[in-house]
């Protein structure tokens, strides 16, 4: 791949001398003021992704949850106005597949099984990369380990609040995700160094004695925790081990398994493998040949996450068409969009706007592919996701159509909280301040090949 | 059942062969009727229910429902509620160079051999039959530029397509523009492929002195050939290195120079200048300090992509609004496909419009975001007055939709090519169709 675009990454010190180029950007340091505890939108088009859209509708935030929606709403009359009047009112966009803010540490590519890897270790919470997904309306995004590895990382999950502390942005109590991985990227990069696995039987072979391996610790443990019930003394626990304990989350189902896997043999296969071992599967990613197995896929509840319309990168990407998406949720597969780049992450509206396009859903299915489902494969569907009464007022205001490339943010609340806004100077953050990070490369991390 | 599959795909394949071979323009194209659409001229306006007529393949006639008439047994289409326009063009794309990125047997994208690479010529390469072209094709692309990749200062001679017909009629013109590059990604420092070793050139410095002396070597060459001309010279052998370039230093084609940073566009163009190549600049991402002076080159801008990172820092607008910012400054523009820090992707070159899209988001007048992905771009490679608007004379490139062709959500319903109806098919809608 010789056509590389200018690597921009290089030239993170002259940013940093170019910096004030647009708009002077260096705002001075924002207070940490906090958020009205009454809000109320109003005269927006309000696209709930749960149960339609509300033409002139109103939205009522008190202190960070959404109170009401409808035609009208009873808040208090202490309540700040937004008048939204010509503008669209979306919740928060989601991203189910992201490397973003992970600098280049999204591998730990030195063996195929790395399950006692946790992303949060490598988060920056300054990285550039968040800024402009913000800026495209996300507001939650699920930080995968990458695809070098059969059994990769453990995810970590983060509302997108720009400029607050690296804590402050986790979202709280969301369940844990693991990243697994099979086809081409492993067995490339296993198999360039003459390693297992360099073909898919190895592959999945590799995950096998894996959980062979999780289920003897198991045992162990077991085993020693029913003596100690008994009323042993004395006795010498087995070694803890961090990969092994990891895995035994995944057999104990502790932990939503999130599978990097293009063909249609492989979901298949990882089914299989799953069934085998007594786990669920809770999302295929990419999975860009659902289409041809989409009732089996979905008799076992598993859903996905695609691009709109890649295709082509690599030899597993060249059955893709753009009506994946479409077709495998026509035959009942929950299905969302991901970015699984930092250019992507920044438009997946509009890229949800394509589905109308290929395939002709409805524009109430397109806003649900980047909102409620996938809210849905992170497992945090009870609480964001789309707008409904007690759920996080996690919102987005657009001045047209959002599945249209016209519309632009306006503004974005997290938990009712104001993070962004375009009106204002500069950058348009309103809890940022001091230097953006570069993130790591802006292009795809699978187009990257899985390195 | 895996077997019938196989068996479903294998027929699958032998029907599209068969589709391939009947799929070329005959050689005379029917009489055409376009009528009760909303046509974008690009030229001049828009026209409410209006008409337009194709015959031979090309435009006979446009204009509004009563001003221009229908010729006796013209074939007409029924566009009412629909969007005609012209084709569009991307200007720059590898269509026919590339077919799946990671694998490099479907890859003839650039000679790494050397930097300067002018006698390299894409149409030698072209893969007519690639499956990218059907795919881009759909969505109304109709022309593209196709250039090598850009590793090289000087990476060859680009070709001009169109997305329909057999090789020789999709060829529609050869060795029309000189690719080259400068910056960061041309120097020869390893790393990319050489073994992690660096040779000459491998500084900016290197890079510009290197294309110096290469341009002077040029003229000393055209000097001796001139001479040899005259008088014969048993000395003189013709070297298609230089043989290559000398149109290009008389100033006789454009020169696409991709480039991204403020200071490199001026490095860039104090060069050019001092060689009159006629250039057309590419990219110019990082290079918002210089825009003005950019304006004041007076040479047409191609910006691509529009989806690539903005600095850390640097507002999150700051690439999507270029478009509106070198437009806003007199600066003729246009606007290729390609995905933000991923290759020039001509598997994205079906995105043309949404990235023109993009650009009218950010402030670009919708009128002027058209032209920068047709007349325009024609215009840029010298097919300004065959192709890039629904005039009279020019080629019948034309595309029927359901809706604004800018926006995402609207759906191309035709697409003609020289008149033809080009098959609405691709191997991604015989996928589709098969598993439907």
């Amino acid at each position: 791949m010789g056509s590389r675009n200018f690597p921009s990454h290089l030239f993170v010190r002259l940013s940093l001398v170019f910096s004030l180029l647009v708009g002077g950007c260096r705002a001075a340091a924002f207070g940490q003021q906090s958020a009205p505890v009454d809000i109320v939108f109003r005269g927006a088009t309000v696209m709930t992704a749960s149960h339609g859209t509300i033409e002139h509708g109103a939205v009522w935030v008190h202190s960070g949850k959404i109170a009401g929606v409808g035609a009208t709403v009873s808040a208090p009359q202490t309540a700040t106005i937004v008048d939204a009047t010509g503008m669209w009112l979306t919740p928060g966009i989601i991203d189910p597949h992201s490397h973003s803010a992970l600098d280049s540490d999204v591998n730990e590519a030195t063996s195929p099984v790395t399950p006692s890897m946790h992303m949060i270790d490598a988060f920056d919470n300054r990285s550039a990369d968040l800024y402009r997904a913000l800026a495209g309306g996300v507001t939650t995004e699920l930080l995968l380990h990458g695809s070098a590895n059969m059994i990769g990382g453990q995810a970590v999950v983060i509302k997108n609040k720009f400029g607050l502390d690296r804590d402050a942005m986790l979202f709280k109590n969301a369940p844990g995700s693991i990243k697994f991985a099979s086809g081409e990227n492993p067995k490339r990069v296993y198999g360039s160094r003459d390693q297992l696995p360099s073909t898919r039987m190895g592959n999945f072979e590799v995950m096998r004695m894996s959980f062979e391996d999780a289920r003897h610790y198991m045992a162990e443990w077991d085993a020693y925790d029913a003596k100690v019930k008994k009323g042993d003394k004395d006795l010498v626990p087995p070694k803890r081990d961090l990969k092994l304990e990891a895995l035994a989350d995944v057999l104990r189902g502790k932990l939503f398994v999130q599978i990097h896997c293009y063909r249609a043999d492989e979901f298949l296969t990882e089914e299989a493998i799953a069934k085998e071992y007594g786990y669920k599967i809770r999302a295929f990613h990419h999975a860009l040949e659902m289409y041809k197995v989409a009732p089996e896929i979905a008799a076992d509840g598993t859903a996905i996450a695609t691009f709109a319309d890649w295709w082509g990168y690599k030899d597993e990407a060249r059955d893709a068409i753009p009506w994946n998406a479409v077709m495998s949720m026509r035959k009942g597969v929950r299905v969302a969009l991901k970015s699984d780049s930092d250019d992507h992450i920044r438009r997946l509206n509009s890229e949800a706007g394509k589905m109308v396009h290929y395939g002709g859903a409805t524009e109430d299915e397109a806003i649900k592919m980047v909102t409620l489902n996938p809210a849905w494969i992170i497992g945090v569907d009870d609480r964001v996701g789309s707008i409904d009464v007690g759920k996080d007022a996690d919102l987005v205001l657009w001045n047209h159509d959002p599945l249209s490339n016209y519309a632009r943010v306006m503004k974005v609340y997290i938990d009712g909280e104001l993070f962004f806004d375009s009106s204002a100077t500069g950058w348009g953050t309103t809890h940022f301040a001091g230097v953006m990070h570069d993130g790591g490369d802006f292009g795809s991390e699978d187009e990257e090949n899985g390195q | 059942m895996r077997l019938l599959k196989q068996i479903a795909t294998g027929i699958a394949v032998l029907t599209s062969c068969l589709a391939v071979a009947q799929d070329r323009p005959s050689a005379s194209s029917p009489t055409l009727a376009i009528t009760g659409g909303r046509l974008l001229t690009v030229s001049h306006g828009t026209i409410e229910n209006g008409v337009l007529v194709i015959a031979d393949g090309k435009i006979a006639g446009v204009g509004p429902a009563g001003s221009v008439k229908v010729p006796k047994g013209a074939q007409v289409i029924d566009a009412k509620g629909m969007t005609v326009y012209p084709g569009l063009i991307d200007p720059e794309t590898n269509f026919g160079l590339t077919e799946i990125s990671a694998d490099a047997e479907t890859n003839d994208l650039e000679e790494r051999s050397d930097e300067i690479m002018p006698h390299m010529h894409v149409a030698d390469a072209f893969h007519a039959e690639t499956e990218l072209i059907p795919v881009a094709r759909l969505n109304g692309i109709t022309n593209a530029l196709v250039a090598p990749a850009s590793g090289d200062t000087i990476a060859g001679q680009d070709l001009f397509i169109q997305l329909y017909g057999n090789r020789q009629q999709m060829m529609l013109g050869n060795d029309v523009a000189l690719a080259m590059n400068y910056g960061a990604e041309q120097r020869r420092r390893g790393g990319r492929g050489e073994g992690g070793r660096s040779k000459y050139p491998s500084t900016r410095m290197g890079l510009i002195t290197e294309l110096r002396q290469t341009f002077l070597d040029t003229q000393a060459y055209e000097a001796k050939k001139v001479a040899a001309a005259k008088k014969p010279d048993a000395e003189f052998k013709r070297d298609l290195k230089y043989e290559a370039l000398l149109p290009y230093l008389k100033g006789d084609r454009p020169v696409v120079i991709g480039v991204y940073e403020a200071y490199d566009v001026e490095t860039i163009m104090k060069l050019a200048d001092e060689f009159h190549l006629k250039v057309i600049l590419n990219h110019v991402t990082h290079s918002q300090e210089v825009l003005d002076e950019i304006a004041t080159y007076k040479v047409p801008v191609i910006i691509g992509s529009i989806y690539d990172a903005p600095r850390a820092n640097e507002r999150y607008d700051a690439v999507f609004a270029l478009p509106a910012e070198l437009a806003k400054r007199g600066v003729k523009i246009a606007i290729s496909s390609a995905d933000g820090g991923g290759p020039v992707s001509s598997h994205s070159s079906r995105n043309l419009p949404y990235a023109a899209g993009m650009a009218v988001a950010y402030g670009l007048p919708y009128e002027d975001a058209l032209k920068a992905i047709t007349l325009n771009v024609a215009e840029m490679f010298g097919f300004g007055d065959k192709l890039g608007s629904l005039d009279v004379g020019k080629m019948a490139n034309v595309v029927i939709a359901n809706g604004d062709p800018l926006d995402v959500r609207t759906d191309v319903k035709k697409v003609f090519i020289q008149g033809v109806e080009v098959p609405h098919t691709s191997r991604q809608t015989k996928l589709r169709d098969e598993y439907k």
